[in-house]
């Protein structure tokens, strides 16, 4: 009896601690994300960190952030990406509820970059007839966030990856694109890492490689 | 007929363009309503679909959006015309509407927010495809169901076209056309407090200059010319109503000569002049937290006038000694009132479920003259139904529906279960099954001379696949139908019956893939119908002639953002199609039969944006569109007339081998930015 306790505690113990996984490591795995498992899995462990830290808005604004990503993941599969962008929509919000919007400056121009790209993501489901009301969204956002950081390197890789994809006449700029990329990608080298939001090389790089 | 092909290209290109884009207007309402109610958030919940073809504003992926069904090239901006992309239509090349699955056009009903809307097209003229009276671009929902339909619709064997109209506009705009057959304007006006709006739109088309540059068959003297004024008013109500009211005036002149089939030296004049007044009132609210309530209230008034002759050279009347004279000169004047008064209950259960139950009822008044005898008929019809969608489990849902009819005509009760069935196999495919009775009353013509007839029914059993992954749609369905108390006629001067039978059987592919290449989307339909009727004057069960056992389409749009340009490029071919002569002789007889060649068809439509004014504070967004409708100019054969006395016969063509049009068009968007900026930031 004793015995089969013991196993039940270790069990638990393990199970525990595998849940556990600090911020720190989970923004470190998020920084070699690659595939839409990768981003689901991380994005169950900052679900399950908002519990552990419900005054951070930083698993909220992680787990938004991996459900974007699964949409930008899936942009040519409309079919699948409406409940990622649901679940991302609701948890870029409560990030925000979590700052203060007089003080937080910096931090909001992180949220508002990734309630843009979720925006962004509800345009994929069907370009069509979700374009003109996500689309006009999403730029909104991106707005305000470059009004309230205008140096934010990854707002700014939001910029270029919109001016890149943007047919000329409706404001699409690929020089424009290049060279906002460049600059976030120059402005990235400064960050630090750690869990405060630092991601953008990668996928800067990605859309610098379009220019090759 | 292009009346509303200006609708088609200013939407389209702003749509294409809008697929990645920034965007340059704004609507305040966006940010209230970002979730709506229904969206899933883990879950996929599994939808109810067989037999329908559905084209919303919601669709994902490859699934069809209003845009993408009206923009097929060679539609016109006819929305029936466009579904004919689509599998289980026939392309029946001489008359307008949809024939669907083995039944005729008269077997599919088009619906507006619930309401009948029993005169879609401009008066039929022989050979020769009529317009739709109504402006596709009305609507952001279109449900063609061609087969197993719910049982909130009736009166409609084969098909039901059901359509949503749009609520609010996303902003203020106004635009003209200017083609050089059609003449249109339009605007539509978003109040400040984006809680209402009105529109108002004048279409005119008059044919004669096009018809006297490029050659064709009928010589007219009179149009065609449509003229056409439309007005809405759309105004929310508290927290969840919605009020609408829209109404469609229009009037029409067809009048044409063509080669008598009797008489080399003669030709038969057709004359048709058309007026319609169609106006549709409807209001829904939420009532409470679970009830919904929907009511609708429409009233049609159409007057339809033909003048059938037969001329000589000189245009003046003639005789054929060997002919009936009422066969080549007669006249029919109907004027037809017809009103619907609708009411729907939806009460919504835990987990999406829900029940609704309603009741309509149909006046219609005919009157006048029908080839020179007066008619006159009154219909009562009233029904019941009631409906509901379960969800066994998750993966496995049904709706279930009973409808009961009473017409007061041919005095007759008529109750329809229809059931359907939809079974997730994984997230990306689903089977789904459907089962209905579909009743039907006969025509007018047959009802004028004889009120002692049978409703016609239908019964369907439809079984459908569908796969959606990765911007990729393919569907596959297969049905029966079996037809009952179809109209049989016996020898001339005897009264017709209602013992005609039968049945239509196929298979239907439908794969669509907006992925595979950049700004491309392409669709590929294939139709096997086995289609037989023992009916009218079959003398044996034939199968009948817009029936074509072989038919396949495919519809392209390519999209070049650089240029902003679009290209609609749409095929279709068919099997030959049945024709027969039947005469009577001691019961009738089938004295000829044949098969025609096949139909083949290309439409090419190109349309380019651009701005005219960009500085202008309100710019604009122009274009010119161009296009061919039968591009190769192949010969067409739809199908013969036989001589009276049988021993000629006409083949029934395209008045001209090929169509062409160009044009160009205007739309001044009422641009708020600025307001918006300022207030949200």
């Amino acid at each position: 009896m004793k015995k089969t306790i013991l196993f039940f505690m270790l069990l638990l113990a393990c199970a525990v601690s595998a849940m556990a996984q600090t911020l720190d490591e989970a923004v470190h795995k998020l920084d070699n994300a690659a595939s839409v498992k990768d981003y689901e899995a991380l994005e169950k462990t900052f679900t399950a960190l908002s519990a552990q830290q419900p005054d951070s808005w930083l698993p909220w604004y992680y787990a938004a952030y991996c459900n974007a990503k699964i949409g930008f993941l899936y942009q040519d599969d409309g079919d699948k990406i409406e409940p990622y962008s649901v679940k991302g929509e609701e948890q870029i919000g409560r990030a925000q509820a979590l700052l203060d919007s007089a003080k937080q400056r910096q931090e909001l121009s992180e949220v508002l970059t990734v309630a843009s790209m979720v925006n962004r993501t509800k345009v994929f489901i069907n370009p069509m007839t979700y374009g003109r009301k996500y689309g006009m969204l999403s730029e909104k956002y991106l707005q305000q966030a470059l009004q309230l950081q205008p140096e934010n390197p990854r707002a700014l890789f939001v910029r270029a990856w919109v001016k890149y994809y943007t047919p000329k006449m409706w404001g699409g700029d690929k020089p424009l694109a290049k060279e906002l990329a460049e600059k976030s990608l120059g402005l990235l080298a400064k960050d630090k890492s750690g869990t405060a939001p630092h991601w953008g090389k990668v996928e800067n790089e990605a859309l610098l490689a379009k220019f090759r | 007929m292009t009346k509303y092909l200006i609708w088609i290209f200013l939407p389209a290109l702003m749509g294409n363009a809008h697929a990645q884009q920034t965007l340059k207007d704004s609507t305040g309402k966006a940010l209230s309503d970002t979730v709506p109610r229904g969206t899933p958030k883990n879950l996929k919940l599994v939808t109810v679909s067989a037999g329908a073809f559905e084209a919303s504003d919601k669709a994902k992926g490859a699934s069809l959006t209003p845009m993408d069904a009206v923009t097929v090239a060679g539609s016109n901006g006819d929305l029936t015309q466009s579904l004919r992309s689509l599998p289980g239509v026939q392309q029946i090349g001489e008359t307008e509407g949809l024939f669907v699955r083995g039944g005729t056009s008269d077997e599919t009903k088009q619906f507006i927010d619930g309401t009948l809307f029993k005169y879609p097209n401009y008066p039929s003229v022989p050979g020769i495809p009529q317009g739709a009276r109504i402006n596709p671009f009305l609507f952001k929902g279109i449900l063609f169901s061609s087969g197993g339909y719910s049982a909130l619709y009736g009166q409609a064997m084969s098909s039901a076209l059901i359509l949503e109209s749009v609520d609010l506009p996303e902003k203020s705009s106004a635009s003209f056309y200017l083609f050089p057959a059609n003449q249109g304007a339009g605007l539509q006006h978003l109040g400040k407090d984006n809680r209402s709006s009105f529109g108002l739109g004048l279409n005119y088309s008059n044919q004669t200059l096009y018809n006297a540059l490029v050659p064709h068959v009928p010589d007219y003297f009179q149009g065609p010319s449509y003229l056409e004024g439309n007005a809405n008013y759309r105004v929310k109500t508290g927290r969840s109503g919605m009020f609408k009211v829209y109404a469609v005036w229009n009037k029409s002149a067809v009048g044409m000569y063509n080669q008598d089939v009797d008489s080399a030296a003669l030709r038969s004049g057709y004359l048709v002049k058309g007026g319609n007044i169609y106006t549709n009132m409807s209001y829904r609210t939420m009532l409470g937290k679970d009830w919904k309530m929907e009511t609708g209230l429409a009233y049609s008034n159409n007057k339809d006038k033909r003048t059938v002759s037969l001329v000589d050279a000189a245009e003046k009347p003639a005789t054929l000694p060997e002919v009936p004279p009422t066969l080549k000169n007669n006249t029919s004047d109907i004027r037809s009132n017809f009103a619907q008064t609708r009411v729907v209950f939806t009460r919504f259960l835990a987990g999406e479920q829900a029940v609704r139950i309603g009741a309509e009822h149909f006046y219609t008044k005919d009157a006048g003259v029908y080839r020179d005898s007066a008619v006159a008929q009154t219909d009562q019809l009233s029904a019941v139904f009631a409906e509901s969608d379960i969800y066994l489990t998750s993966g496995l849902a049904a709706r279930v529906g009973l409808r009961l009819e009473h017409t007061s005509l041919l005095a007759k009760w008529s109750l329809s279960p229809r059931a359907s069935l939809a079974w997730r196999l994984s997230d990306e495919s689903q089977l789904n099954f459907a089962y209905g009775l579909f009743y039907q009353e006969p025509q007018n013509e047959f009802l004028y001379r004889n009120r002692d007839l049978s409703l016609s029914r239908a019964a369907h059993y439809v079984v459908n696949y569908t796969r959606r992954a990765h911007n990729r749609f393919l569907r596959v369905e297969a049905y029966y139908k079996q037809y009952q108390d179809l109209i049989r006629l016996l020898p001339p001067d005897v009264k017709s019956v209602s013992t005609g039978n039968g049945y239509a059987k196929g298979l239907e592919l439908f794969y669509r893939d907006k992925k595979t290449f950049k700004n491309l989307d392409y669709w590929i339909t294939y139709t096997y119908l086995d289609t037989r009727r023992d009916y009218l004057n079959y003398p044996m069960s034939l199968r009948p002639p817009f029936a074509a056992p072989h038919t396949m389409t495919i519809a392209v749009k390519k999209f070049f953002p650089d240029l902003s340009t679009g290209v609609n490029v749409s095929y279709a071919l068919a099997a030959g199609r049945p024709y027969y002569n039947i005469r009577y002789s001691d019961g009738w007889q089938l004295a000829d039969q044949g098969t025609t060649k096949p139909y083949s068809i290309v439409n090419l439509h190109i349309s380019h944006l651009m701005t005219l004014f960009p500085r202008w504070k309100h710019k604009d967004f122009s274009g010119f569109a161009v296009g061919v409708n039968n591009l190769l100019g192949t010969k067409q054969v739809f199908g013969y007339n036989y001589s009276y006395d049988g021993q000629h016969k006409m083949a029934v063509s395209l008045p001209a081998n090929r169509t062409f049009f160009v044009g160009f068009f205007m739309s001044l968007g009422i641009d708020r930015t600025d307001d918006f900026l300022n207030n949200n930031l």
